[in-house]
């Protein structure tokens, strides 16, 4: 089956221009503003779904047969038919209307009741809803509802140079902004007809990995603090915080923002492997010891599954894809390869199988790190930018990031990103039939999703 | 294990020392904050995670992160005060007991990011919300966001 990638619109004045990215091709269909109707890919491409909701909310674009008609995101307050992604939406403020109640889905029986958590969680994460109906402890049905970050990225970049979307974009999703800014330079490298240099390929190569460790750390510790296990997240958070302090020895920030660009780069060489082969030791240890303790392996074991077949229905990415036994990864490709970079993947697709896929990928992400070491790269002359269509692809430390920008008179006529996790929420609820509702956090975090980068 | 910036550690000792008496003094020795993200972009949250890893540990001066509004004295607020968060963050200041602050946390609530308002941002929060105080950054370090709770706990 062909595995969707994206699906959005935009406004061409008379029509809008409906765009489906496949894996294999791109797919254009040119409808009237006037009344404009398309029909549903959810019926085979689930994941279709909230890329249509979402292009009523932002086009008022109509979905004759589709299933579920509900705003996604437009919530209760949300005025109606104001459509925001149309050009002749020019407004900077909206002024609140009356509550409208938003109906969730749920399974009605005998005993069935409902549980609604959120927006504002329990600890310190992004705000997102979820609601479950409950049979007892026993999860029947989780509905994830997102959107309440919505800032309208897509409408702020539009009228902007690339270079001045690019701080922007960097921000997007904070977890991820190395991906993001990946995608934003090999835009402006196709836009301006550019190589980049070998080195300086490799340094922003660098960068991502870095960020992955710094992800990958951080679940590596609040996953089996989910299952109870604190010790793990004290030692993981000693990680992660070294690997952030890494990040902002090489690029002068923690997250890395502004550390992709074509200027010039010196690197500490000697630093680098040193921390290398720190964090290769206590991996080492990590592994050895967290591998032996079978309580905590009782909770990860077969808890949250996702099945194979589903996880490819649901044309799902990264490291839940790859957890699922689907060979997904933008690296998967000759540049990666020559520096060391080995297909993680993992049968089982519970929550056991997502820690053991993130675990091995900062082992062959240490591996990585010590091919990417460059003593510098030089400069890059960026000439002027050319009107055109750009997409770009990044492996995110999430799963595979999407960014469509299309540039008209300079300027950013279209802005269109798809994080990895637009995908995998909606695959979220696959894993909850069968588990205990203690047990949610614990699938949750196994996926650790972004709610910005979801939501624009 | 690596060593860090030594020279800030020993400075970040001091201020750990005065953080301590001011919650003694002010909060009777507990200072319990309700991080509430408007619409961030999730940096500001990994930094106050970071705060509670062993270079950092502020529980042990006496701060530490509720889960529930109804628990806490200070709101420290993240983001952009999105269209779509705006009525739930006041929501939970509304649950908060009195007295209570808020923190403005990282340039998006007081619209310093590179953001710019579009319909779906609401921010800048102080139309929203009394700021008591502010801690600025893209986003804050941890230590930053350790001086900022001790200016604002000096300056209430």
């Amino acid at each position: 089956m062909r595995r969707l990638i994206a699906r959005y619109a935009k406004d061409l004045g008379e029509y809008f221009e409906v765009v489906t990215v496949w894996y294999d091709g791109i797919e254009k269909e040119v409808i009237s503003n006037k009344d404009p109707h398309i029909r549903t890919l959810s019926r085979t491409h689930p994941a279709a779904l909230w890329f249509e909701r979402k292009m009523y909310d932002d086009f008022g674009i109509i979905i004759d047969d589709a299933f579920d008609t509900r705003p996604l995101v437009h919530q209760e307050r949300f005025p109606e038919r104001i459509h925001p992604m149309r050009k002749a939406f020019c407004k900077t403020h909206i002024e609140e209307v009356a509550y409208r109640p938003y109906k969730y889905e749920t399974i009605r029986g005998d005993g069935v009741f409902e549980v609604a958590v959120g927006p504002i969680h329990a600890g310190i994460i992004e705000p997102g809803h979820f609601h479950f109906s409950q049979a007892g402890e026993d999860m029947l049905h989780q509905e994830v509802r997102h959107f309440y970050k919505h800032r309208g990225i897509e409408k702020m970049l539009e009228g902007k140079t690339l270079f001045e979307a690019k701080p922007v974009i960097e921000r997007i999703s904070g977890n991820e902004s190395i991906a993001y800014q990946i995608c934003w330079r090999d835009i402006v490298l196709q836009a301006t007809q550019k190589e980049l240099p070998e080195a300086n390929r490799k340094y922003h190569a660098l960068l991502l990995e870095m960020e992955r460790i710094v992800h990958h750390l951080t679940d590596l510790g609040f996953i089996p603090n989910d299952a109870g296990f604190g010790a793990a997240l004290t030692y993981a958070s000693r990680l992660s915080e070294e690997a952030r302090r890494q990040m902002h020895r090489i690029t002068g920030h923690r997250f890395g923002f502004g550390a992709v660009d074509f200027g010039a780069h010196t690197f500490d060489r000697a630093s680098m492997e040193r921390y290398l082969d720190t964090l290769e030791d206590a991996i080492t240890f990590f592994e050895g010891w967290i591998s032996d303790i079978p309580s905590l392996w009782d909770r990860f074991d077969t808890t949250g599954i996702l099945q194979r077949h589903k996880a490819l229905k649901y044309d799902t990415v990264g490291v839940v894809a790859r957890a699922s036994g689907v060979t997904v990864d933008r690296r998967d490709e000759p540049f990666y390869h020559a520096h060391g970079f080995e297909m993680q993947v993992q049968s089982s697709g519970d929550v056991a199988a997502r820690f053991k896929l993130r675990l091995a990928e900062v082992k062959n992400a240490i591996v990585m790190l010590r091919r990417f070491v460059v003593d510098g790269c030089d400069a890059v002359d960026i000439e002027e930018v050319q009107d055109g269509r750009y997409v770009s692809f990044a492996e995110s430390s999430i799963g595979e990031l999407f960014m469509s920008i299309e540039i008209e008179h300079g300027v950013i006529e279209r802005f269109f990103v798809r994080d990895p996790s637009f995908m995998n929420w909606q695959a979220l609820h696959l894993m909850m039939p069968g588990n205990i509702i203690a047990d949610f956090p614990l699938i949750n975090k196994s996926c650790d999703l972004s709610y910005a980068g979801n939501d624009l | 294990m690596l060593t860090e910036h030594p020279e800030y550690d020993i400075q970040m000792q001091a201020i750990r020392k005065e953080i301590k008496d001011e919650v003694k003094r002010k909060f009777t020795g507990s200072l319990a904050i309700r991080m509430v993200d408007s619409g961030s972009c999730n940096a500001c949250e990994a930094e106050c995670n970071a705060l509670s890893n062993p270079y950092y540990d502020l529980e042990r001066l006496g701060i530490y992160f509720v889960a529930s509004p109804r628990h806490a004295d200070v709101m420290l607020l993240s983001g952009l005060m999105t269209f779509n968060m705006t009525p739930h963050v006041l929501d939970a200041y509304t649950q908060m007991p009195e007295p209570k602050w808020v923190i403005s946390l990282g340039a998006c609530p007081v619209m310093q990011a590179p953001f710019e308002k579009t319909y779906a941002i609401n921010a800048p929060a102080e139309g929203h919300l009394p700021i008591a105080y502010h801690i600025p950054g893209c986003p804050p370090t941890p230590e930053q966001i350790i001086e900022g709770l001790l200016a604002f706990l000096k300056a209430i």
